[in-house]
């Protein structure tokens, strides 16, 4: 594809971009506002929040209080340790799988792998309630069992793997490097292992990454799959926002958005400002 | 391929074609039972207002960081990219915080005006909306961006050098050019707000919303049948939705959507 050409961005000037740059900023506040005051909720101590109702518990003296963590700790832990094995086994499964899939489907189409690839895209396009209740009907017995929520996850995060991947390989001259390395000498596995993987690797860690962050914050497909006794921490999540305190669930949203952001800043220094493929489906 | 075989596609044909599945009957029900009706319409009024709205809104930013330069850019769009990866139910909850019975807003009105003003406002269809509104804007300007960033930005410029003024420029020379992305971001966030789950499960007091109704059904009284019927409902407008807009723009391969997931 021809890109189409482009001038330099211009630089902002603020009487002409005044109220655009108001407009941006202004959203932006309406967006980092409620996050701020989760901070607030978590780390001050609810008498200094003024939130009277939350005084029995907190420690008498000081306004910092480190006394949710450890609370939502206690009652969550377990929950914060299954979202992070099904976060990493949802990495591991989905380049096991992709891998050869999209080497396949972008490099050795076959008849039919159009149609293969758009079913194997289909769950992008399907609400995650959707997916949810489907397999709810169809394997209604393993509900709760693990591996079905490991494959519900699978289900949601392969796309965007296999997207990443597809979309990488298809935008590098795969097929001349394997001439050059093939004139070289060098047999299919090896132009595999040395030629196309290396250059895969960018694209397989902004996939990996991907599908953490996105495994990590799911919630619909892993809530209504699971038991209540085994949750993961986004259910956690909810179980705070309906039964417990402000301090409570502030706490545990933090303790998420702890998890997420060291790896929403590595797909933004990665995918740099072209990919932002990462919306989690409500 | 069996992967997929066992946990995308014979769920759905289950779904659908199973002696457990729905019947005719159910189906019926979703457009003769009132309540059900109520809850499919209030989706789809809700969804498309929203996404209508966050499309014209967020032009703005979206146009901002597709064509300006200045400092402090990708701190901004950081912020912006943030509520992408939160689930629906930290942004009701965040919603609360806002504007609950006790949230920000009411409690800074009622020091410095006297009233709690809009309290409890987050759990009227006002504080549905915007919330489901937060929900849109991140995938809104990120899709947009991607859009604008990618025209050919001598146009414009031609046009003011025949002396088109800003908003002939963009009425004219802009939309005409993005009608494709636009239109395919109108379907991403009307796609993602139809089937988003978590916000109305936090939310949703007074009235009820598809997805609700459908863990309703589950959760509460075990009806799987009418569950399906509307889960089927749900995902035949979302499949609709998408594929309107696929055909609208064709095939763009570029990473830069924004899909909901």
């Amino acid at each position: 594809m021809v890109e189409a050409p482009k001038l330099e961005n211009q630089t902002l000037s603020l009487g002409k971009d005044g109220i655009p740059l108001l407009i941006t900023v202004a959203l932006a506040a309406f967006l980092l506002l409620p996050v701020a005051l989760v901070f607030l909720g978590a780390f001050l101590s609810p008498e200094f929040l003024g939130i009277a109702s939350e005084t029995w518990a907190a420690e008498k003296s000081g306004w910092l209080t480190f006394h949710w963590f450890g609370y939502v700790w206690n009652l969550y832990g377990e929950a914060f340790f299954f979202s992070l094995r099904l976060a990493a086994l949802s990495v591991m499964f989905c380049l096991i799988l992709a891998l050869p899939a999209a080497y396949l489907l972008a490099l050795r189409p076959f008849k039919g792998s159009r149609l293969l690839e758009e079913i194997a895209l289909l769950p992008l396009a399907i609400p995650g309630i959707g997916l949810a209740v489907a397999l709810i009907q169809t394997w209604t017995l393993f509900r709760g069992e693990s591996w079905l929520i490991l494959a519900g996850h699978l289900l949601y995060t392969l796309p965007f793997m296999l997207r990443v991947l597809l979309h990488a390989l298809r935008s590098m001259p795969v097929k001349e490097w394997g001439w050059a390395a093939r004139s070289l000498g060098a047999d299919s596995r090896q132009r595999f292992l040395w030629v196309t993987l290396p250059n895969l690797r960018p694209a397989l860690m902004l996939g990996s990454l991907l599908v953490f962050a996105i495994s990590w914050g799911e919630f619909n497909i892993s809530f209504l799959l699971n038991t209540p006794l085994r949750q993961t921490f986004p259910a956690a999540l909810y179980a705070t926002y309906t039964s417990n305190s402000f301090s409570v669930s502030s706490a545990a949203t933090v303790i998420f958005l702890a998890g997420i952001a060291p790896v929403l800043a590595l797909i933004q220094w990665f995918g740099g400002k072209h990919f932002t493929g990462i919306g989690q489906g409500a | 391929m069996g992967f997929l075989g066992a946990f995308l596609l014979a769920p759905f044909i289950t779904m659908v074609f199973s002696p457990s599945s729905p019947s005719y009957s159910h189906y019926l029900a979703l457009w003769t039972d009132p309540y059900y009706r109520e809850a499919i319409m209030h989706s789809l009024l809700l969804s498309f207002s929203v996404a209508v709205f966050s499309l014209c809104l967020c032009m703005v930013p979206a146009w901002l960081f597709a064509t300006r330069d200045f400092p402090g850019k990708s701190v901004l769009r950081s912020i912006y990219a943030l509520p992408l990866s939160f689930s629906g139910i930290l942004v009701g909850f965040l919603m609360i915080l806002l504007f609950g019975r006790i949230g920000l807003i009411p409690r800074l009105s009622e020091r410095f005006l006297g009233y709690p003003l809009l309290s409890g406002l987050a759990y009227h269809g006002a504080g549905l909306w915007l919330a489901y509104l937060y929900f849109e804007i991140p995938r809104a300007t990120l899709s947009l961006e991607s859009a604008l960033s990618g025209f050919d930005t001598r146009l414009p410029l031609a046009a003011k050098s025949l002396g088109a003024k800003g908003w002939q420029v963009f009425f004219w020379v802009i939309l005409p050019n993005i009608k494709a992305p636009l239109v395919s971001t109108l379907a991403i966030t009307f796609s993602a707000s139809l089937g988003s789950f978590g916000v109305a499960l936090i939310l949703s007091r007074r009235f009820t919303l598809l997805p609700v109704e459908i863990y309703r059904q589950i959760a509460g009284f075990q009806h799987l049948e009418s569950a399906a019927a509307m889960t089927v409902f749900l995902v035949m407008m979302a499949l609709t939705i998408n594929l309107t807009a696929r055909l609208g723009w064709s095939r763009r391969e570029s990473s830069g959507e924004v899909l909901h997931g």
